[in-house]
Formats: structure tokens, C-alpha cells, sequence
């Protein structure tokens, strides 16, 4: 081998190392860039080609009442959207396998015939704006239509679901059940109460996807995990709930009256069980109701209560031991108290009548309440209201619940310190007179109003369980005698053919109020009203019944009838034995 | 290959840096000079040497079954894991059509929920019953099983005494439609001869034989 051939040789293996490294190192540098420098640039673009995300729903709990009917529940509908520029005439394969070629107008007319559109209305949506890719076709349909359309197979349709809320029993409870926005957000009634119990959140799945779209095993993620809402259980029966809606509507309509409403309420558990309003909301259709006629009457409309309130003042007479049911007064037409202030019976008398603290209630004598009223002093009286709760809303907490209205004992006037007797003067809400009969009929012990039983999580367990701690209000003794001589309005008073049921011992008290007219004197209409307990030997339910302005009857006349055929239903579908001893037989004159 | 018995080995030993070449990797000791020293035409005796092989190089040749164990074991794994692959596809695919045929049933079962609580709600409740005929009677009355003693009175309710008086007056919107049909069923069901209004019927049952009674004590 000569060196010149030696020397070429190495010159040849040189550059051939040299040519090998060059390219290994050009292979390097591409490599680190791809690997290191652009890696999550890259990885992030190969992610989104190949990944996807779908939300898992975590819908709005339902809201039942005490026996699982669902009052308020989450249901999903459909929007259906089309891209207007890929709209086009396609090909449609039949179940037999033909194919046939529908024209947009075609595809049109079909649509509208399962959304209730016209060829046109569609067709309008589809052409509006044809370099558009989005355009809603329909919203909010449901299953049915959905699935309609879908079989339509047309290719340039899309489709999205939605949570939607929705009310299976309508208008029943529809004022205390509440609604909900379009965009779901709580605005009204137990809706809003429970709002923290009911709401759900969305959540978040992540997975990789193959060329046809299926989840590659493995790579599904939940990145953020759905919450379902719990369930607010009510102590509402949807059934009676209805059956006093149904009643208190004929009654008020009957009696040309403006508003109404019914509470019952369990005395033994301070449940309420019917909370009916007229006029009501349907909340499927809130629209169709005016904004004023949406929430809760009894919740939220203080109105001045008149008789019905004499309960209240006979039985902190006789807790304080001042009077007993026997007591005899004289009750004239007109009392005028020393310090000038005076008030009058309902009806004329020349005579004043002799009667006792029993025969005052059953007479509903304005005169002869004010003057047994008195033995107490006006914060003495005041002291009762409260521990009576008429000066605070119900432990139910509702949305713009009133508390009533009554000034501090000291602000009264030498009227109002009369008309307080006898539910002038002071204003309460119905849910307030039931609590108040709740009292008397439980042995003067006042237990919570409840509306919500809890919230029913997920997972089986109750939370929020309000508290059901009672307080004794007055003795039991003063209980039980007022009880008593409300029955012998029952059995004797102006109202008793239109109150009695058949079997059943019913002490219950009528009301006929001064309206106010808005600018702080007394309009010529009335609130009429009735509250009571049955059966009175062991009251198990209150029933309170308010009706205003009415036209045809303006005494509790107007009231008395939904009060016996709501305490009927109730005692029927409870379940409640007909009473076995007599009334007591108490004198109301002397 | 480690060869424990390298000292005493006598065999011409292959490396695998020489695989191929036959060449014995010692001198072979010149038992040919003597020969050709000796030459007298004979010829050149080559001696065949064979080493024979130890025990323990005998252990140590490979044996074509391990070859085949490995192979087949390399062949199973590959198989093993595409057939793994293939499984893990197809339930892929099985998991959307069934996840598909979920969300498919849970529609059907949220129209048939839906339709199940409209039905039952009281407003349609109500109006079936009357359009049956039926009335509600609020004189209940009980039999106390203790001692056979009847609580209450009886009355028997009147022929008009229908809960709602045929005023619907509590609207459920939700209702529209099927209330509607019932409607429509209703006054078909009145025109057909064998169905007589029931509120035409004496409200009297007149009762067959003896009156029942818990026979239990």
C-alpha cells in the first residue's frame, strides 16, 4: 500500500465521520428542539386535536313534599342549533335502505311540523344569515322532540341539552314552591330558601378520543366532580294542598273577594301542612301571573287580623290569673276608657249585655274584650305578643317574610292600647294567627313553624333539620280554657251552622276586620277570617283562613265554609277519630 | 459465557470475537518437522485432536429447548398483548354504544317520570275522578275493631258533591294536553251506552250477603 493511497483513504473515512456527525448532530439539535424546547407548545396542540371534554351534569335537587311528591324537579331539554352555511339539500337513507335527497325546504317544513313552526319561520331562521355558522332553530324542546327532529337525520343540525326546572303539580304550592329564573338562579320561595340545600355544580370530564370520536381506554379523567343537589323535603301534603287552593279559590271567587288565604297547621309538631294563597302562581308559567300576585300571601302580606286576635288577649287574661272563663262583664254598645279613647261593639244594643268572659268570645264583644284586655298593662299585653311571636317571622325563615306589624308597647296611643285587644292596630301574617292557635291548642306551648322538613343530601342523610324546641307561652290551664270558650262560638256563636262538623268538637273563632286604606285610616272594605282547631278535646289541627274585601258577604261568613270543609278534608285524611264527650257546657250570659 | 474451568482447558476454545474462524487459537506443536524429518515418503500424519469436553462444559452448551421456551414465550407476550389490545378496543367501543344506550334510557325514563307526575298530580287526580262520576263524601266514619264500635255518622254523599264543582280553579300549564284527551275520552266514554253516568245510580249500595268481619280475634 503506498502512503498516497494510505493518505486518500483517511481523507475519505474522514470526511465520511465528518458527513455521519454533521447529520447525527443535525438529528440531535432537531431532536431537543421537538423534545425540550417546543414540547409544550407541541404536546398542547397534539392534546387538543385528540382530546375532548364533556360536562357532566350536577343538577338542581328536587323539592317534595312529606310524603316524595315531587313538586319542583331537573329535568333536561334540547336546543337545536344549524349551521345556516352548510345548509344544503342531503341524502336521507330510509329503514328500508332507500336513499332520497331532501331540499332545505323540505327539511324545513318537517322541523316545523314537530316544533310547531311554520316552513317559513323555519326556513327564515335557516337563510337569515347564510355566511353565518350558528343559528338557534328551536330552544328548549322536549325528549320527544328532540328525538323527532334527530331521526329527521339531517347533517347540518346540532344539538345541546339543558337542566330545566319544572313544577309536575302546577299552581299547587306553586306560591310557597317558588321558581326559578331562565337561567336558573333561585328567585322566589322555597327555591330561594332552600337554595344552598337544592343547587348542584357542573362537572368536568376530560378523555382522549380515537379517529371516531370513541373514549381511548384509560385516558378519561374527571377533572371536576359533578355535585347533585340535595332533595328539600317540605312538610306540605301536595294532596290537602291542593284540595284548600281548590276551595279558598271557588270561596273567594264566589264571594267576589280580592285575596285569600288558608294555613293548616299540625298542633302537635308545628308543621304546616297547607299554606294555600289565592290568587297562586303556577310556576311552569310564571309569566302568565302579575309580578305582584307571585309570592307568598301568608308569608308575606301583614294584615290587621281583628277577632281572630282575641284568642291571644283571653289567653294572657287568663294565664296572668286576672280573669277565669266565668268572669261576668257588662258590655255596653260603646266604652269609652277614662283617658278618652273609646271603641264600639260590631252591632248595635241599647242594653249592655251581661255576659261572661266566654259569652265576650263567643259575641266577639269589641267592648267587652278592651275591658278585660285592660286588667293587664299595656307592656304586660305587649310582653304576651311577643312570646307569641308576633312581633318576629316564623322560625320558616321565607323569602321577605313579614314579621307583622306593632309598635313597642310605650309608642301606643290611648286607641291603639284598646284596639290591640281585639286585632286592630296591629298587623300579623296568617302563618302568625296559625302559630297562634298552634299555642292554645298544644297546651300553651309554641312550637316552631315548619315548612322544611331538611335537606335530603346525596348520600341518604337529613341536614338542616330545623329545631322543634317548644316554649311555653301561657300555662296550660289558660290554654285549655280559651280552647273551651272558642268552642262555644262553635256551638253558639253568630257562625255555628256554617262551622260545625258532623262528629267532630270544633273551637274555632270568626273575624271581621277594618281594612286599612292605605294612607292610615280604615277603607269600607273588611278582612274576613277564621281560624280554629279541631277536634277541640285534643286539638291535632289548626286551620286559619283569611279572605279580603269580600263583595257578596262581608262577615266571616265569607270564610266559615272553606274553614269547615278544610278542617273536614284534613280530619278525613288524617285519620282523626270523631270526638266522644260533650262540650263543656260553659254559661256566656248571666 | 464464563469459563470456570479456563485453567485446565485443553479444547480449542471459540471466542465470539472469532466467530467463524476454525482456527484453533494455540500453536499446534510441530508434529509435522518430524515427520518431514523423518520424511522416507511417508506421508504427513496430521493427528486429530479432540478434547473432550468436561462435565461442566457440557452443562454449560445451550440447549435448543431454552432457545425455544424464550422464543415462545417472546411470541406468547406479543400475541398476549395484541389480543389485550384488541379486548381493551372492543370494550372501548362496547362503553360507547352502552354509555350511548344509557343516556338513550335515561330519556326515556325522564319523559316517562315526567309523564308519570303530571298524571298524578291532584288537578288531573280530580278530574278523572269526576268524569268518572265519582263524589266525596266528608262524613267519614269508623269502625273500631276493638270492640265493633262505629264513630261517626253516616251520611251518604250527595250526587253533586264533586271536589272541584267542575271548576278547575288551580292551573297547572304542564297539563294542557292530556287534560284535553282525558276530556275528549270522557265524553266519548259518556256517549257509549254501556257506561251510564254514575251520578245517575241511587248512591245506596245494596249489600249481597253478610257483612263482613275480621275473623281473626
Amino acid at each position: 500500500m503506498t502512503a498516497v493511497a494510505s493518505r486518500s483513504t483517511k481523507r475519505r473515512a474522514a470526511v465520511a465521520v465528518f458527513a455521519v456527525v454533521a447529520i447525527v448532530a443535525v438529528f440531535v439539535v432537531r431532536l431537543i428542539t421537538i423534545q425540550i424546547v417546543q414540547a409544550d407548545e407541541l404536546n398542547a396542540a397534539s392534546f387538543d386535536k385528540f382530546s375532548a371534554q364533556t360536562s357532566t351534569y350536577g343538577l338542581r335537587g328536587d323539592i317534595v313534599d312529606n310524603d316524595g311528591t315531587v313538586l319542583a324537579t331537573s329535568v333536561l331539554r334540547y336546543d337545536v342549533t344549524a349551521s345556516p352555511l352548510s345548509v344544503a339539500a342531503f341524502d336521507r337513507t330510509a329503514a328500508d335502505g332507500t336513499v332520497s335527497t331532501v331540499t332545505p325546504d323540505q327539511a324545513a317544513a318537517e322541523i316545523g311540523a314537530i316544533t310547531g313552526q311554520t316552513a317559513d319561520q323555519v326556513l327564515g331562521i335557516l337563510t337569515a344569515d347564510p355566511t353565518s355558522n350558528f343559528a338557534y332553530v328551536i330552544r328548549n324542546i322536549d325528549v320527544d322532540a328532540f328525538r323527532s327532529i334527530r331521526d329527521l337525520q339531517i347533517p347540518w343540525l346540532y344539538y345541546s341539552s339543558e337542566p330545566q326546572r319544572t313544577y309536575p303539580n302546577g299552581a299547587v304550592a306553586g306560591s310557597v314552591v317558588g321558581f326559578v329564573g331562565s337561567d336558573g338562579s333561585a328567585q322566589a320561595g322555597v327555591e330561594q330558601l332552600e337554595n344552598e340545600c337544592l343547587a348542584g355544580s357542573d362537572g368536568l370530564e376530560t378523555y382522549q378520543r380515537g379517529a371516531d370520536g370513541v373514549a381511548i381506554p384509560g385516558t378519561t379523567e374527571t377533572a371536576v366532580q359533578a355535585v347533585q343537589g340535595g332533595t328539600a323535603v317540605l312538610t306540605l301534603d301536595s294532596d290537602l294542598q291542593w284540595f284548600a287552593q281548590q276551595t279558598l279559590a271557588a270561596r273567594v271567587q264566589e264571594v267576589g273577594g280580592a285575596w285569600g288565604t288558608v294555613v293548616v297547621q299540625e298542633v302537635k309538631t308545628g308543621k304546616l301542612l297547607a299554606v294555600a294563597d289565592y290568587p297562586s302562581v303556577d310556576p311552569n308559567n310564571v309569566d302568565a301571573t302579575p309580578a305582584e300576585d307571585r309570592g307568598s300571601i301568608a308569608f308575606q302580606a301583614p294584615f290587621e287580623p281583628g277577632s281572630t286576635f282575641k284568642a291571644l288577649t283571653a289567653a294572657s287574661v287568663l294565664d296572668a290569673g286576672l280573669a277565669n272563663v266565668g268572669t261576668q262583664v257588662e258590655a255596653p254598645y260603646i266604652f269609652t276608657d277614662p283617658n278618652g279613647a273609646s271603641t264600639r261593639d260590631s252591632e248595635f244594643h241599647t242594653d249592655p249585655l251581661r255576659l261572661t268572659f266566654a259569652g265576650v268570645i263567643q259575641e266577639s264583644s269589641n267592648t267587652g274584650t278592651a275591658m278585660l284586655g285592660e286588667l293587664l298593662s299595656s307592656e304586660q299585653r305587649y310582653d304576651y305578643m311577643e312570646k307569641f311571636h308576633m312581633t318576629t317571622p316564623s322560625e320558616v325563615g321565607f323569602p321577605a317574610e313579614s314579621g307583622g306589624i306593632l309598635a313597642p308597647w310605650d309608642q301606643w296611643d290611648d286607641q291603639t292600647n284598646l284596639t290591640t285587644t281585639f286585632g286592630q292596630g296591629v298587623s300579623t301574617t296568617a302563618i302568625q294567627i296559625a302559630s297562634l292557635y298552634q299555642t292554645l291548642g298544644n297546651g300553651g306551648v309554641r312550637l316552631p313553624v315548619q315548612l322544611v322538613e331538611g335537606c335530603r343530601q346525596a348520600d341518604g342523610t337529613m341536614t338542616d333539620v330545623p329545631d322543634t324546641t317548644g316554649q311555653q307561652v301561657v300555662s296550660a290551664q289558660a290554654a285549655n280554657d280559651t280552647v273551651n270558650m272558642l268552642e262555644t262560638v262553635v256551638t253558639g256563636g253568630y257562625a255555628k251552622a256554617d262551622l260545625q262538623i258532623p262528629g267532630y268538637r270544633v273551637a274555632a273563632k270568626t273575624g271581621t276586620a277594618q281594612m286599612s286604606d292605605g294612607s292610615g285610616a280604615y277603607g269600607d272594605s273588611y278582612i274576613t277570617s277564621l281560624a280554629g282547631l279541631a277536634p277541640a278535646d285534643d286539638p291535632q289541627y289548626v286551620v286559619s283562613v283569611t279572605i279580603a274585601k269580600p263583595v257578596t258577604i262581608e262577615s266571616a261568613l265569607a270564610a266559615a265554609p272553606v274553614f269547615q270543609k278544610v278542617m273536614s278534608q284534613v280530619l278525613k285524611e288524617n285519620r282523626v277519630l270523631p270526638s266522644t264527650e260533650p262540650a263543656p257546657d260553659l254559661p256566656t250570659t248571666y | 459465557m464464563t469459563n470456570t474451568a479456563g485453567a485446565t482447558m485443553a479444547r480449542p476454545r471459540m471466542s465470539l470475537g472469532r466467530t467463524g474462524s476454525a482456527q484453533p487459537d494455540f500453536d499446534l506443536p510441530d508434529y509435522d518437522l518430524p515427520g518431514e524429518r523423518l520424511g522416507d515418503g511417508l506421508p504427513a500424519l496430521t493427528p486429530r485432536i479432540e478434547i473432550v469436553p468436561s462435565r461442566t462444559q457440557k452443562r454449560q452448551r445451550p440447549k435448543i429447548a431454552y432457545a425455544a421456551v424464550v422464543v415462545a414465550g417472546v411470541l406468547a407476550i406479543v400475541v398476549t398483548q395484541l389480543m389485550l389490545s384488541i379486548g381493551l378496543s372492543d370494550g372501548a367501543y362496547e362503553i360507547s354504544s352502552l354509555q350511548q344506550q344509557q343516556k338513550e334510557l335515561d330519556r326515556s325514563n325522564q319523559v316517562l317520570t315526567e309523564q308519570f307526575d303530571k298524571l298524578s298530580s291532584p288537578q288531573n287526580l280530580a278530574a278523572s275522578a269526576e268524569s268518572l262520576g265519582m263524589v266525596a263524601n266528608s262524613a267519614p266514619v269508623y269502625l273500631r275493631l276493638s270492640d265493633g264500635a262505629v264513630l261517626g255518622s253516616p251520611v251518604a254523599a250527595s250526587g253533586t258533591a264533586t271536589l272541584t264543582g267542575g271548576q278547575a280553579l288551580i292551573p297547572n300549564s304542564l297539563l294542557a294536553a292530556p287534560m284535553a284527551a282525558s276530556a275528549a275520552e270522557a265524553a266519548a266514554a259518556a256517549q257509549a251506552p254501556s257506561a251510564p253516568p254514575a251520578t245517575q245510580q241511587s248512591t245506596d249500595v245494596p249489600w249481597q250477603g253478610a257483612l263482613p268481619s275480621p275473623i281473626t280475634q
